[in-house]
């Protein structure tokens, strides 16, 4: 906190050279349930402009969901004239955007800010680009875990806490909530291209990081083809829906089902366990989308098992956000500056809670307000020993529709499994080159 | 002719200046824009971002290539030949002919009916269309309270429910243009070929439809390429799917230039869809041409 | 008209037209049961405790003002330019013969042939080189480029139908081509005037794609975007709410078209519009 305040304020009075304009544009996103982060650069703004006298922060918020918040930050910042010097990036698209000249390296503004020997040496690496440098600095992580509601569960029969050791113990789960209460949807796992990149975070990347199978061997820098585990995953898919285990194929195709899983089902007891982020108490708590006083009652968390119980025993996959500094700014300091202002203590700590992200910062990781914001803290936390991260590349999103492809294809029943990974594989080779691609 | 009088006759023309810059830089440029950039691997992130190579034709040979292209192309031309050409324009030719038969009050209210759904706002018009179709929406109420079981109609059958909808959506237009041409045909001309005996469908196709032709070929081209730029309905009710299932080439070019970030091969897309254009422009030029004096 | 023979006729017109105009009002059904039923989903259904709970919701500045401001701006700014631009390219074109005419006008048919989704990649392109980004005025100027090869078509088709001699006339009182423009020309185009306004009013306002990619920041976004906003972020399932928004946002197009078709006989005047 001191250090970042030194820091202010020995950039602030040096006076930048060029005086002029001394405005700081600031690009990020905000919905309607997610305003979090609205907060959180509404407060560094304040602070900001009180710290230093005579400079504007012009906040810019983007209206729009993942996606199109994507496309639009891509294509303002591939013009210097629009590019913002601060925006809120997602941790995947950090590489590729380094590679398009779009970010400024911190390193050396890194090395003079106290705080940064806070920040969890693994969430660092979501900043690092293939050059070694880092370029973004993590605003919070997430894991993904079965979230089960104890009160379908129960009646089932099954014992609680309820902890499968491999997919066998999720499907005889989950046939025994079928037998028991016809009209509940046991086991919903996202699929197809409807979800979107949801669709593989919370769903089939679970299933295929606890085979010992990969998308991509950062070793050879290939993507991997024709793996068994590929198979295996959606083989299970495959059984889960033709056994009406999870809804209706149509319904998983329909982008909002996950409204239906946070808003109805789970309220309602109608879902038994889906796979789902460490964000999901942003929803149900006071204040939020589809607030639930009692999730903390009825709902509980499982880590997502391994194909047959094999270490470490369990799965989770990780994204999240970072701020990053635009390469063509003109104030790098005072946009270095009120990055960290943004990403200060206090407002990490309140963003943190806000939002049900998982600390990145071991101070605001320690704070009681932050163990105690939701009841599921510490399970989920515990997840990040075990949890993976998507292949930063450019051509990811590319497989990651494939992918997508593949899993629509399977529980549609349109194409077999082995079929679907043929088709798969086919278009992986399309995609990055055929000598690109690995077989494992 | 003399300088003075060919500047004067230029000068007459000087009105015509401020549309001329408005498309030539509006839609002239863009479209060069676009072939240019469809020749080179520009992307919206990663090293081709700001400094794209030239790739040649490799992003055409690539589609030609991408089985996705075909199945899209037959689509578009689908949906296309439903929903306007069958659809729109059969409908709306339908609708006016009935109107100058019914009584006044009921073709101002049916006309009233036809023509909201055309001036709706198109987004409220996908969300409207999206409700109808849906799993437990209108459709399937109506059908299910005459013992009738539904289905997933934007999952099961795509393309009919975007075609439907957009024939719900435009048959107005084509209404309104074959109410007008119909009340410019002759009444003697009818009447006269009523009393030699011609039955309704005979003076229909040998009387008025040849009269109205002109009206019939202009509003075939309109409706044609209006439909064949349609993004938004298709992009709310179905998202192009599910798989392709209902990716057109309009929301075929979006996913690859946006979502993808494949600027190069996204453009290549949409220069594929302005050449469709402008053969379909083209062509009815040709019939208008043909029948005029 | 009223032999008896025609009134069988007529009664089999009627039933069937009012059968297709039933099954177009269908998907209307939705939006207005919807909008006034606080538990509405998207199932169509007569509201248990019908009220105007939904549009209370959605009545906000932000949420409802702002944009519908921001649409109108829009649109009668495309409108006004769009006419502008389109009466005085028509003029030369209706009234003047010349080699330039026919390849020009077939040059504007190309123009409506164009897919405006095709080119949204390289406008957006433009815009960032131009900074023109975020400008509600330069997207004006560009809904009004998309709309103008229909309005030159159409407004040179009207100008073609206003006798040369009342113009001539004029002239011979001393008018110049102006005044004879202002004072005979215009007045008597001006139910076709009112369509074609009408007709670049509402597509301006129903547009969503352009603005969508050209309009980034809040403040200046119009309905069209803020609804889909509203429906596609992670919002509630907040069908209601939805519905009555759009019904809020429909309204002023119907009604303006209302009042002007009923102004002009708007069969009529299309007719003058899309004649070959």
């Amino acid at each position: 906190m001191v250090a970042a305040a030194a820091m202010v304020l020995a950039a602030c009075t040096p006076a930048d050279p060029a005086g002029g304009d001394r405005t700081i544009k600031v690009a990020y996103q905000k919905t309607d349930s997610f305003t979090a982060l609205d907060t959180m650069f509404q407060d560094a703004k304040k602070e900001f402009e009180a710290a230093n006298e005579g400079v504007k922060v012009d906040l810019q918020p983007i209206q729009a969901n993942d996606d199109d918040y994507g496309t639009k930050l891509a294509l303002a910042l591939r013009s210097p004239s629009t590019a913002p010097d601060v925006f809120y990036e997602d941790t995947f698209k950090v590489r590729s955007d380094v590679d398009a000249g779009y970010l400024l390296n911190l390193d050396s503004r890194l090395s003079g800010w106290g705080d940064w020997d806070k920040f969890d040496a693994g969430a660092k690496e979501a900043g690092k680009a293939d050059d070694g440098g880092t370029y973004a600095v993590p605003l919070g992580t997430d894991t993904r875990a079965i979230w089960y509601n104890k009160k379908v569960l129960g009646a089932a029969g099954i014992g609680l806490p309820w902890r499968p050791s491999s997919w066998q113990d999720i499907l005889d789960t989950a046939r025994k909530i079928k037998a028991s209460q016809p009209d509940v949807v046991p086991f919903n796992m996202y699929a197809g291209k409807g979800t979107g990149e949801g669709s593989v975070m919370q769903g089939f990347y679970e299933l295929l990081y606890g085979t010992g199978a990969g998308l991509y061997d950062p070793d050879s820098k290939k993507w991997v083809v024709g793996s068994a585990g590929f198979k295996d995953s959606l083989t299970f898919l495959h059984t889960l829906y033709a056994e009406n285990l999870a809804v209706p194929p149509a319904e998983a195709l329909d982008p909002n089902i996950w409204k239906k899983v946070f808003g109805e089902w789970f309220p309602k007891a109608k879902l038994g366990a889906t796979v789902e982020g460490s964000y999901a108490p942003s929803f149900w708590q006071k204040g939020g989308n589809y607030a639930w006083p009692e999730y903390g009652q009825d709902m509980a968390v499982a880590p997502f098992p391994t194909q047959d119980g094999t270490a470490p025993g369990a799965v989770s996959m990780s994204g999240g956000w970072t701020l990053a500094v635009g390469a063509e700014t003109k104030q790098p300091d005072l946009a270095f500056n009120f990055l960290t202002t943004a990403l200060n203590a206090r407002n990490s700590l309140a963003f943190t809670v806000n939002s049900s992200q998982i600390a990145v910062r071991k101070d605001v990781a320690a704070d009681p307000g932050y163990q105690s914001g939701n009841p599921f803290v510490k399970d989920v936390s515990d997840l990040v020993a075990v949890t993976r991260y998507r292949p930063a590349t450019s051509d990811y999103p590319r497989i990651s529709a494939a992918v997508q492809e593949a899993t629509e294809a399977v529980i549609t029943g349109s194409r077999t499994p082995e079929e679907a990974a043929a088709d798969y594989d086919a278009a992986v080779a399309g995609i990055v080159g055929g000598d690109k691609t690995i077989r494992k | 002719m003399p300088a003075s009088h060919r500047t004067r006759h230029a000068l007459r023309y000087l009105p015509v200046l401020p549309a001329v810059v408005l498309l030539l830089v509006f839609l002239a440029g863009p479209v060069l824009w676009a072939f240019h950039a469809s020749l080179t691997n520009a992307g919206l992130t990663g090293r081709h971002a700001r400094n794209p190579d030239w790739v040649g034709l490799e992003n055409y040979q690539r589609l030609f290539q991408d089985p996705v292209f075909p199945l899209s192309l037959a689509l578009t031309l689908l949906f296309v030949a439903g929903s306007a050409i069958l659809g729109q324009n059969v409908l709306g030719l339908a609708l006016a002919v009935l109107m100058r038969r019914a009584r006044p009050v009921v073709s101002a209210t049916v006309g009233t009916a036809v023509v909201a759904a055309w001036v709706l706002p198109e987004i409220v018009a996908a969300f409207a269309a999206y409700a109808f179709f849906s799993r437990d929406g209108t459709l399937n109420q109506l059908l299910g309270s005459v013992g009738v079981a539904g289905t997933d109609w934007l999952y099961a059958v795509p393309m009919a429910a975007v075609v439907l909808a957009n024939v719900w959506r435009g048959t107005a237009f084509s209404m309104l243009v074959y109410r007008s041409a119909l009340g410019g045909v002759p009444g003697e001309l009818t009447e006269a070929a009523q009393m030699d005996g011609a039955g309704a469908w005979q003076r229909l196709a040998l009387i008025t439809l040849p009269v109205i032709r002109g009206s019939i070929a202009t509003n075939l081209m309109l409706v044609t390429l209006q439909t064949l730029a349609v993004f938004t309905l298709i992009w709310v009710m179905t998202g192009g799917g599910p798989a392709t299932g209902s990716t057109t080439l309009p929301v075929l070019a979006y996913q690859e230039a946006f979502k993808f970030g494949d600027i190069g091969y996204g453009t290549a897309v949409a220069s594929v869809l302005i050449l469709i254009g402008a053969v379909f422009g083209a062509v009815y030029l040709r019939l208008l041409r043909e029948q005029r004096p | 008209m009223t032999t008896p023979h025609k009134r069988v006729r007529s009664t089999w017109a009627d039933v069937v037209l009012l059968l297709v105009g039933a099954c177009f009002l269908l998907p209307l059904l939705w939006l207005f049961l919807a909008s006034v039923d606080p538990a509405a989903g998207h199932a169509v259904k007569v509201p248990g405790r019908p009220g105007l709970d939904n549009f209370a919701a959605v009545l906000t500045p932000e949420l409802l003002f702002r944009p519908l401001w921001n649409s109108l701006l829009l649109s009668v700014g495309t409108g006004v330019v769009t006419l502008t631009a389109a009466v005085l390219a028509a003029y030369p074109l209706s009234r003047y013969r010349s080699r330039f005419n026919t390849p020009f006008m077939y040059g504007i048919l190309f123009g409506t042939c164009l897919p405006i989704t095709a080119i949204m990649v390289p406008v957006y392109g433009l815009f960032v080189q131009l900074r023109l980004l975020d400008s509600l005025p330069a997207t004006v100027l560009f809904l009004a480029a998309t709309s103008l090869p229909m309005a030159i078509w159409m407004t040179k088709n009207f100008m073609d139908s206003v006798p040369l001699a009342l113009e001539e006339a004029a002239w011979v009182d001393g008018a110049s081509r102006l005044a004879g423009l202002r004072s005979i020309v215009l007045p008597l185009m001006g139910p076709g005037l009112g369509v074609v306004f009408i007709f670049v009013f509402i597509q301006a306002w129903g547009n969503f794609f352009v603005p969508f990619v050209l309009l980034l920041s809040e403040g200046s976004q119009p309905a069209a975007v803020s609804i889909f906003s509203f429906f596609g972020q992670h919002g509630a399932v907040a069908y209601g709410q939805l519905a009555a928004f759009s019904i809020l946002y429909s309204v002023p197009v119907l009604a303006l078209y209302a009042v002007v078709s009923r102004g002009s006989g708007n069969a009529l005047a299309l007719s003058g519009a899309v004649r070959g």
